[in-house]
């Protein structure tokens, strides 16, 4: 159904239509200029008056405001509060927030005053209007306006109800504008019908359905896509470097991705438009930037020291009594610094914008907070008049704060006014991480003591807080504003305490951002009163009082008193003079910590928000060190309430973020001041494992003026949990987030060392029996000169071997279907396709570039093609190739080609092989020619290096063993040429023998692991196991494949069961004979024991692992995932000497697993830092190989992995 | 071209197969139930279902799902013939900003079909990797035990 009130799309179309009553008013003058706060935009009055409200001729009715719902339900309250004051059906009103063609200019969304200050015009516009049909509907009813009442919408005389008429009817034919007048009379508290109960919100049925509501979902005709390459300077947005550091940008190095359209370079602003979101995403990745090197940062592993050190100007807000000689009086004085670390809002949803910025008009559509100072912003970015620019305002995903919505918003600007089409551009996760306006750091310190008495004698506080409104990033980066540090005054919020204290001082030490910074939920006030909630409770605890009880002492608001109360009694707080009073459970110890506040914010000295209290139940792992919040109880006082539910979701909103902060995020930086979090494992927020019991006390305030709540309660939350922590542990946390680590170093826990490794079950040749990746390459060296010290030789010794005459292309119809189907099965066994088929080619046309110590051979076309394939060649000439590794035209072949192995095939096989091969479609593939450098590239000099290393085939059975196991071992080491890579090589580059036979080696970065009894596999191969692993390519007890040998498992499909288990067969005859028995309770063993080590080694490692990989690796206690969660400590990776094959993975992640029944991996190159890389290895190694000694050097490793030619992953 | 069965429906889709599943179905498919929030797998606002299985198509190459049945939000069912682990969100009012919403659903429905009654402590464990930042959590925790209510006949619920 089409509503009228959902038609408008700007202010003349209000203007402009027929049947309306519309109620509007002139812009609100300019606010005088605030120093230091978030800004403003006054209104334009060449724009016209502002609409606040329409009531139209079919019965409906938009309600419009400056403000936007940021999830907390605004535009229900809001429709709740027009729908009640109109006297209209609640379903009949639309609410139209933040568009700037449209809605008033009320400046940005925060302070939670929304509701508070936002609500009220909007409220006097539905008076007013109601006021005005009623007085209309008098008229033509001849009934006087008191003998009428209005349900919803209709106005019904009260002698007679059959005597009526509705809304629609009275403004049906004509259209009139009020302008908005004081004088309207809004209802009173009483007479709310609306207002007070609980109404669903109107957006979650299009959201729980999957309707296109946010400003990500938007698709326009023509849309292309956009990313955006942002600068080294990570999160930073002061400095003479911002917007100077870009020395070239390679449009050529993204010559190759398909669907490029332009590449945008401005300043520091780097973007890319593709026609499609992937190529976009792929351009993003592949174009080569080159920035002049940064300076770096401020080192901020040391936020106190950063803080102190970041020049600040003081200012005095409250100064009351002799505070320093109170101070100097005090029987005992308490000199505290409390320190609040950098935080993230942490979007879910990473910030998307779409322009469309054509000829003289822009309009952008945006998640923005901030629409009208967004369309400033993007004003004067695109140089035209504001006038020109439409923001409209979307859902987006919850943002508490500023986040990079702005940014994104002018992102797209840009890049759409470059290609003159609609383009939609989305951060990816780690640009938001890394450059969302944190939420700032701080440093609180207090002065001040007890009397003999107890009783405090002063207050003497200070507060650091480096952070302004963050300006929109591409602003500074096209050098539109000059990146200065400004400092703000917001450090202030909720800074004087609420308590009597004899002598006070506050002193708002307003200092610049360190890094980019703005506001986020409970704005410097969250910081301040966890320093003021967290003292007052060690003054009690000094004083040997109830720290309830001592609160109430010096409390006198009387809202503040009544709620403490209610809060305390209805937790079952237990009243005490020293930590410790509750008994453990088990380990765990337990305590109970009491904080109130109330939200202050807006310019000092500020609007008080509703009142809160909380009283936190924790638990404290006394070996783990960990904190659990195990109950809340939350008293809140937010005067009327419009919205029970509303609110109630809010607090819960709050509870649970606040506990978060308090518990687990603190931004982590690099060793330059770069942010370095870029994904949730560095950044971990509080998950539904940790969710605490909460129960919220509302106190009924029905007749007090509405006061926001969307932040409110969250202010004294993280000094009810420090306090909590404190009565279970008797030690005072006075820097959050409270993390295991923090609290182990604190309480002197000392982290349980790794135990034993389980012993093996079968005395092996245990150790490295390869060189390992490291020293490989110096083997492959001296191979080098071998092998040109014996060119010379070999040339004058064995002169060009013959050519075989070329045939006609042998008719594949002679060819028999079992030769054709044997020769497939071939093919597949020796996994042809995986070296023979280029990136992106056609299967066995050749074209590959494989990497030898020698340099790049190009693999050959095996298609039937006649000038570019083996279409001429006769079966004689496959036939010497295999065996002999001699071209048709006589030339050798480079033993990259694995004849050494082939040539044990027998002809009946080679034949079949043959046929196939000749069966296939022909396809015309130049391969470039393999030209070694001098000396390799004398290819007569492998003569001689066959003659010491080849050993021609056919190999014969042997007698001595079953006719299985023969059939494994041709497989193994015939067609399968499994040696190639599990087999070390000498110095020559020729399989080794002996024990060294498959006892594993290094290919291309890769471990191929030993398959004999030298294997570091933790659970020892049986047969079935081998067999599974090859057919499944994953097994109970030894994980899943990756790498090189993912696509051999592809292969290996082709082949049946009976052959894979003669591999498996062939294969365990050089393992030690275990019982499954043996293997079953090994591989319990090793995952109990990896298990137990999960809670001995809690940590950041240990969260990095949980948020990185956690939910699809994890103990079986998470969340169940395409794919199979084999148990990591069975992989051979994490057992290796090496951790390469681990690092591989993890940096190139697995787009094509070997079977459908395993899952995807993503690649984690852009996410994690080579630090993060590193630690995260380390920490696996300990956890589930615990006792094995920890990897060696492990940044040379995640060098090596880095630099390995990524061939797997998707982008 | 990719040949996807998306809800029920084969569509040819002309997107390379390394494209992820995510972006095909959101820019092909015209379906905003799936979000991006990670491109690593690691937050759950792009779940779908793959042959039932719970998915996180942000990961997932399209080439990877041709030949399996994908389910998205869309295919669960729409505002006005909703799946009962939709109505459950709604009428637990089971979302603040809505972004992280998919991914719970998709989530409940795939543990709701897997474990009909699940215990407090396997809902808290199938949710422990969708991530929410606004602090839904008691009512999303709420929403799933209306669902298995609802999808559990009443003769099975007196047991």
């Amino acid at each position: 159904m089409t509503r009228r009130s959902d038609a408008p799309r700007t202010r003349s179309e209000f203007h402009a239509a027929a049947g309306a009553l519309v109620v509007v008013r002139d812009p609100p003058p300019p606010p005088p200029a605030a120093r230091g706060q978030p800004p403003t935009v006054p209104g334009d009055p060449a724009e016209g008056v502002e609409i606040l409200l329409a009531v139209f001729d079919d019965g409906s009715v938009t309600g419009l405001c400056g403000h936007v719902d940021l999830g907390t339900g605004l535009r229900t309250a809001l429709a709740q509060v027009v729908a009640d004051e109109l006297d209209v059906a609640f379903d009949a009103v639309t609410m139209v927030l933040g568009d700037t063609a449209r809605a008033p200019n009320q400046g940005p969304t925060i302070a939670s005053a929304s509701i508070q200050v936002h609500a009220a015009p909007l409220r006097l516009a539905a008076a007013q209007a109601r006021a005005w049909l009623v007085e209309r509907a008098a008229e033509r009813m001849g009934v006087a306006a008191d003998g009428l009442e209005v349900r919803d919408g209709v106005v019904v005389a009260r002698a007679d109800a059959a005597r009526s008429v509705g809304y629609g009817e009275l403004v049906a034919g004509g259209h009139v504008e009020l302008a908005l007048s004081d004088a309207a009379r809004v209802k009173s508290p009483d007479d709310y019908r609306l207002v007070g109960r609980p109404v669903a919100r109107v957006d979650i049925p299009a959201k729980a359905a999957g309707e296109p509501v946010f400003v990500h979902d938007l698709r326009l005709p023509g849309m292309l896509h956009g990313r955006v390459v942002r600068p080294p300077y990570v999160g930073y947005d002061t400095g003479p470097f911002v917007g100077r550091s870009l020395e070239a940008v390679e449009r050529e190095s993204v010559a190759h991705v398909p669907g490029v359209v332009e590449v945008v370079v401005l300043g520091d602003f780097v973007g890319v438009v593709a026609r499609r979101e992937e190529q976009a995403d792929a351009a993003m990745r592949a174009l080569v930037v080159r920035w002049k090197p940064w300076p770096g940062g401020a080192g901020l592993d040391d936020v106190e020291g950063a803080l102190r050190a970041n020049p600040s100007t003081p200012r005095v807000l409250v100064e009351r009594g002799d505070v320093d000689g109170a101070v100097a009086s005090a029987a005992q004085r308490m000199t505290r610094s409390y320190v609040w670390p950098y935080q993230m809002h942490a979007s879910i949803g990473p910030s998307c914008a779409v322009a469309d910025c054509r000829g003289d008009r822009a309009t952008i559509w945006t998640g923005s907070q901030n629409p009208h100072v967004l369309r400033a912003d993007l004003a004067l970015l695109l140089g035209v008049p504001a006038a020109s620019v439409d923001v409209i305002r979307m859902e987006a995903s919850g943002c508490y704060g500023r986040n990079c919505a702005d940014d994104v918003a002018a992102d797209a600007a840009l890049l759409s006014r470059a290609v003159g089409r609609p383009v939609r551009v989305q951060l990816t996760r780690e640009q938001e991480h890394a450059w969302e306006p944190k939420g700032a750091a701080q440093l609180m310190e207090v002065d001040g003591g007890l009397d003999a008495a107890g009783n405090p004698v002063a207050c003497d506080f200070r507060t650091s807080y480096p952070s302004n409104a963050a300006p929109t990033l591409a602003l500074l980066l096209t050098g539109a504003v000059e990146p200065r540090p400004v400092a703000f005054e917001m450090g202030d919020r909720t800074s004087v305490p609420p308590y009597d204290y004899p002598a006070l001082r506050v002193v708002a030490n307003d200092m610049a951002p360190i890094v980019r910074a703005s506001w986020l939920r409970g704005v410097s006030a969250l910081p301040n009163a966890f320093a003021h909630e967290s003292w007052i409770d060690e003054l009690a605890t000094a004083a040997a009082v109830d720290p309830v009880e001592y609160r109430l002492r010096h409390l006198s608001d009387a809202r503040a008193i009544d709620l403490v109360n209610a809060t305390a009694e209805r937790a079952g707080w237990i009243a005490r003079t020293a930590p410790g009073g509750q008994s453990p459970d088990g380990d765990r110890l337990k305590g109970q910590g009491f904080a109130y506040s109330r939200y202050v914010h807006s310019r000092f000295p500020g609007v008080g928000a509703a009142w809160s209290a909380w009283v936190a139940d924790v638990e404290v792992d006394r070996n783990t060190g960990e904190v659990h919040v195990s109950r809340v109880v939350v008293g809140h006082d937010a005067g009327m309430v419009i919205n029970p539910a509303g609110v109630e979701h809010q607090i819960h909103g709050n509870v649970v973020q606040t506990a978060s902060r308090a518990l687990k995020e603190r931004v982590r930086f690099d060793d330059r001041g770069a942010v370095e979090a870029r994904e949730w494992g560095a950044y971990p927020i509080l998950s539904f494992r940790e969710v605490p019991v909460i129960e919220v006390v509302s106190m009924p305030r029905p007749g007090e003026a509405p006061l926001g709540a969307g932040e409110s309660s969250s202010v004294p939350g993280t000094a009810a949990i420090a306090n909590a922590i404190f009565d279970a542990t008797g030690v005072r946390f006075r820097e959050p987030p409270f993390t295991p680590e923090v609290v182990r170093a604190a309480l002197g826990i000392v982290p349980a060392p790794p135990p034993p490794r389980a012993p093996a079950l079968a005395a092996g040749m245990r150790g490295a029996p390869h060189a390992g990746p490291a020293r490989r390459r110096r083997g492959w060296a001296v191979a080098g000169a071998f092998v040109a010290g014996a060119l010379g030789v070999a040339a004058a010794m064995l002169g060009h071997r013959p050519s075989i005459a070329p045939v006609a292309p042998p008719d594949p119809a002679l060819f028999t279907a079992t030769a054709l189907e044997r020769g497939r099965q071939l093919a597949a066994a020796g996994d042809c396709v995986v070296c023979h088929t280029a990136q992106g080619g056609v299967a066995n046309a050749g074209g590959r570039a494989i990497e030898t110590p020698f340099g790049i051979v190009h693999a050959t076309n095996l298609t039937p093609d006649p000038q570019t394939g083996l279409g001429r060649w006769s079966f004689a000439a496959f036939r010497r190739a295999m065996r002999e590794g001699i071209s048709r035209d006589g030339r050798h072949l480079y033993p990259a080609f694995p004849y050494p192995s082939f040539t044990r095939m027998t002809d009946d096989d080679l034949m079949a092989l043959y046929a196939y091969l000749m069966a296939q479609p022909p396809v015309r593939n130049d391969v470039p020619a393999t030209a070694l450098a001098f000396p390799y590239g004398m290819r007569a000099g492998l003569a001689i290096w066959n003659a010491l290393y080849l050993d021609p085939g056919p190999a014969m059975p042997d007698p001595t063993r079953s006719s299985d196991w023969n059939r494994g071992e041709y497989l193994v080491n015939g067609v399968g040429h499994c040696g190639a890579c599990h087999t070390p090589r000498n110095a020559l580059g020729a399989e080794r023998g002996g024990a060294a036979y498959l006892a594993g080696a290094f290919v291309e970065g890769w471990e191929a692991p030993a398959l004999t009894s030298r294997t570091h596999a933790p659970v020892p191969w049986t047969e079935d196991e081998l067999y599974a692993y090859l057919r499944h390519g994953h097994t109970r007890w030894h994980g899943s494949v990756a790498g090189p040998m993912v696509p051999v498992v592809r292969e290996l499909a082709a082949l049946p069961d009976a052959d894979l288990q003669a591999m498996a067969l062939y294969l365990a005859s050089f393992q030690s004979t275990t019982s499954p028995q043996a293997a079953e309770s090994r591989a319990q063993t090793l995952v109990e024991q990896s298990r137990g080590r999960a809670r001995q080694t809690t940590g950041a490692a240990q969260r990095l692992f949980d948020g990185a990989c956690g939910a699809c690796h994890h103990d079986g206690d998470g969340p169940v995932l395409l794919g199979r969660n084999l148990p990591l400590a069975l992989y051979s990776s994490l057992a290796s000497a090496y951790p390469d094959n681990l690092l591989r993975v993890v940096v190139d992640g697995i787009a094509e697993p070997a079977t459908p029944a395993l899952g995807f991996m993503p690649s984690f190159r852009d996410s994690l830092s080579d630090r993060q890389l590193a630690e995260l290895a380390a920490y696996l190694r300990d956890r589930f190989a615990p006792g094995l000694p920890a990897w060696n050097d492990l940044p040379a490793a995640v060098a090596r992995a880095r630099a390995a030619a990524d061939t797997s992953a998707p982008r | 071209m990719l040949r996807l069965t998306v809800n029920g429906r084969v569509h040819e889709v002309d997107a390379a197969p390394g494209a992820t599943l995510l972006d095909v179905l959101r820019n092909d498919l015209a379906l905003s139930g799936p979000k991006y929030g990670c491109g690593l797998g690691e937050c759950g606002a792009c779940t779908v279902l793959v042959d039932g299985v719970a998915a996180r198509a942000c990961v997932i190459p399209a080439g990877g799902v041709v030949d399996r049945e994908v389910t998205t939000l869309e295919g669960l069912g729409s505002r006005d013939a909703p799946h009962p682990v939709q109505q459950a969100f709604v009428d637990e009012q089971a979302a603040q900003c809505g972004y992280c919403l998919n991914g719970m659903i998709m989530t409940t429905a795939a543990l709701l079909a897997r474990r009909p009654r699940p215990s407090d402590r396997e809902v808290r464990e199938a949710l422990s990797h969708n991530l929410c930042r606004c602090g839904t959590h008691v009512e999303i925790l709420r929403a799933v035990r209306r669902a298995a209510r609802l999808m559990t006949p009443p003769s099975d619920a007196q047991r």
